[in-house]
């Protein structure tokens, strides 16, 4: 099972130090989330998660039962969502996911496994085909980043404000994802201010802010 | 600072003075270029530097990228400032010399373009790390430029005499590989050589120290 | 799940060919200042003859303007569309790499193809060695591509991006720049170099080499 050591993780931006001396213990099979007020480094914690983002002290661990994961090895199993994170605006639904999932999947999704898909995030394959995501609203891009996490496999969810965006369907849709993603030996990680959010997890990281 | 890094100093000093005297009163003119041979006791070591000067920022990168070290960022970023000074040294030390002996300051010739290819890399490296804000990135992508850019530099050495004709005096080690040369200006231009080169490597010492030290 | 490195290249190089499709403007952007600069050059120069040589040197040198204007945006257009948090999460280093610059190359051989016509015409230059001019062409706009696309990864996340990647990229480009006009020059004036073919081939494999290797280190920064 997949699992993220943070320890004593340093961030600092500029003359602003984000996170000083972090240290926690992600496991899979378990939802975690990131609490705390604006600026308190949530999203910092989930880029530095991803790689996307070096710590300037201390280090971040990715082990795989005995096996440690990093470079190619680690980014081949994440999935992000995330406010940052946007779909190819000029390619419709369908495209997207096709050329995302070109890199993880031998094959490309069959019609069916499609629409079952689009069906699992509530996108109404109808109104979303032959569209461009660039003419989606907010919520329908947000349930097709999910999508697209849901079919790449990813063993480590980072989640950041998932239900930002999303009506209550869509939140309570993240929800049964997440708790589903959780029970198949998955590490969600996700930031939140919603309380909903964060009764659903197993875990919970309050960040105090600097 | 330490005594070791005065002592060193005094001792570049000494040379410095030493050379300016054998320079400018024991050297003889040379045959066909007079009295100017005195600028090439400066252009030449200071060109060589400015080369020096970026194979090390060079293997400095490869280094960092091998295991990032701020020390080695710094090493490279700083080998790179200081060759920049040095290559424009012997940029106008060589236009100088090319148009006293040569009537003109600039005339593309090979070796004038070689050393005007090495200045555009130093801009573009510190264009380059000026531009990053994140030191951490900052430090991974000039080290990759620096890298990238050093992989050209075969191809122009190459290249660039069969591109441009040449007017510059040959090379110390000429085609039939003897030195032909006074033995009074050899001993001289290689005591310059050496004077230049710890210079280089005192002030790289001591200007990586000072950065590192600020770091942390 | 391990992905076959050609299907990851193919799904970036068709993801790269439909957006530019759909943009139009962004082909004709780069065409109109290719074909301004061929009209500024052939105007002013008010219908004198070029030497084979200054040639050979302008048809490059409105190569090297169309990849910097347009062509080379690569990793800069990802980040103005937002998409390069996704593409950074998804993609796999080498896919992303080879497939960009393998369309960039497309792209400004397209260019090429289009512009060389109307430059002979205009400057009434004649070519003795068709199938040399043509293996020029696409051997230097492959380097061209190569090195370009590495340079404007290294770019992203830079405070300032305009102007900046003729600066990185004349440098790396020159060892390409120069064979590739003596040998655009031998085509136009009947005196081909083989030789220079055999340096442009071994620019094109040691920066291959050279972007693939280093590109990991950008891509992958753990």
């Amino acid at each position: 099972m997949i699992s993220l050591t943070f320890s004593n993780v340093t961030k600092r931006f500029g003359a602003r130090t984000i996170l000083d001396g972090f240290t926690a213990f992600l496991p899979g099979g378990c939802i975690t989330a990131v609490t705390g007020a604006n600026g308190s480094g949530k999203s910092t914690v989930l880029k530095l998660a991803a790689k996307l983002l070096l710590p300037d002290g201390g280090s971040i661990l990715a082990r795989d039962g005995d096996k440690e994961l990093c470079k190619a090895s680690y980014r081949s199993r994440i999935g992000l969502v995330s406010p940052d994170f946007h779909a190819y605006p000029a390619l419709t639904a369908r495209e997207n996911l096709d050329f995302f999932l070109g890199f993880r999947r031998e094959a490309p999704l069959r019609s069916r496994e499609y629409e079952e898909l689009l069906v699992r995030v509530g996108l109404s394959p109808d109104a979303v085909a032959g569209k461009r995501v660039g003419y989606f609203s907010t919520g329908m891009q947000q349930r097709l980043h999910f999508a697209i996490l849901l079919a790449a496999g990813a063993d480590v969810w980072l989640l950041d404000e998932p239900g930002a965006n999303l009506d209550d369907a869509g939140r309570s849709m993240v929800r049964r994802e997440a708790r589903r993603a959780a029970d198949e030996g998955k590490l969600v990680l996700l930031a939140t201010n919603d309380r909903e959010e964060e009764a659903a997890a197993d875990a919970c990281i309050a960040l105090s802010g600097h | 600072m330490k005594s070791y890094e005065k002592g060193l100093w005094l001792f570049i000093l000494l040379l410095t003075g030493s050379l300016m005297y054998a320079v400018f009163f024991l050297v003889p003119p040379a045959e066909g270029l007079g009295n100017l041979v005195r600028i090439a006791f400066f252009h030449i070591p200071v060109a060589w530097v400015s080369v020096l000067a970026f194979l090390v920022s060079a293997w400095y990168a490869l280094r960092y990228l091998r295991r990032p070290q701020s020390r080695f960022d710094a090493i490279s970023a700083e080998s790179a400032k200081l060759g920049l000074i040095f290559v424009v040294l012997a940029t106008v030390s060589g236009a100088m010399f090319s148009k006293l002996t040569w009537g003109a300051y600039w005339n593309w010739d090979p070796r004038q373009t070689t050393i005007f290819v090495l200045l555009l890399i130093y801009a573009a490296y510190l264009t380059l790390r000026s531009v990053i804000p994140d030191g951490q990135r900052r430090a991974r992508v000039s080290a990759i430029y620096a890298l990238f850019s050093f992989l050209t530099v075969p191809f122009l050495v190459f290249l660039i005499p069969r591109f441009y004709f040449s007017l510059h005096p040959s090379p110390l080690l000429n085609a039939s590989c003897t030195i032909d040369m006074d033995p009074l200006m050899l001993r001289v231009l290689l005591a310059s050589l050496v004077d230049v080169t710890c210079f280089y490597l005192t002030l790289l010492y001591h200007r990586v120290k000072e950065v590192h030290h600020h770091e942390t | 799940m391990h992905v076959s490195l050609y299907r990851a290249i193919e799904a970036v190089f068709c993801k790269e060919m439909r957006i530019s499709l759909r943009s139009r403007s962004s082909w004709l952007v780069v065409l109109m200042f290719a074909l301004t600069t061929l009209s500024c050059v052939s105007l002013l120069m008010q219908g004198d003859v070029l030497s084979p040589r200054l040639a050979a040197a302008m048809i490059w040198v409105i190569l090297f303007f169309s990849l910097l204007s347009g062509a080379g945006r690569g990793f800069a257009d990802e980040e103005q569309m937002g998409t390069m948090t996704a593409l950074s999460v998804y993609g796999t280093s080498q896919a992303v790499l080879f497939g960009k610059s393998l369309f960039m190359a497309l792209l400004l051989m397209a260019l090429a193809m289009v512009v060389l016509p109307i430059y002979l015409v205009l400057m009434d230059v004649a070519v003795f060695s068709l199938p040399v001019l043509l293996l020029t062409l696409l051997m230097g706009t492959y380097g061209m591509a190569m090195a370009g696309t590495l340079l404007s990864a290294l770019m992203a996340g830079a405070r300032v991006q305009n102007g900046l990647l003729p600066v990185l990229m004349l440098p790396v480009l020159l060892p390409v720049l120069l064979p590739a006009i003596l040998l655009t020059a031998g085509c136009f004036s009947g005196e081909t170099h083989g030789s220079y073919l055999v340096g442009i081939a071994l620019y094109d494999a040691i920066m291959t080499a050279a972007a693939s290797l280093l590109f990991d280190f950008l891509w992958y920064e753990d």
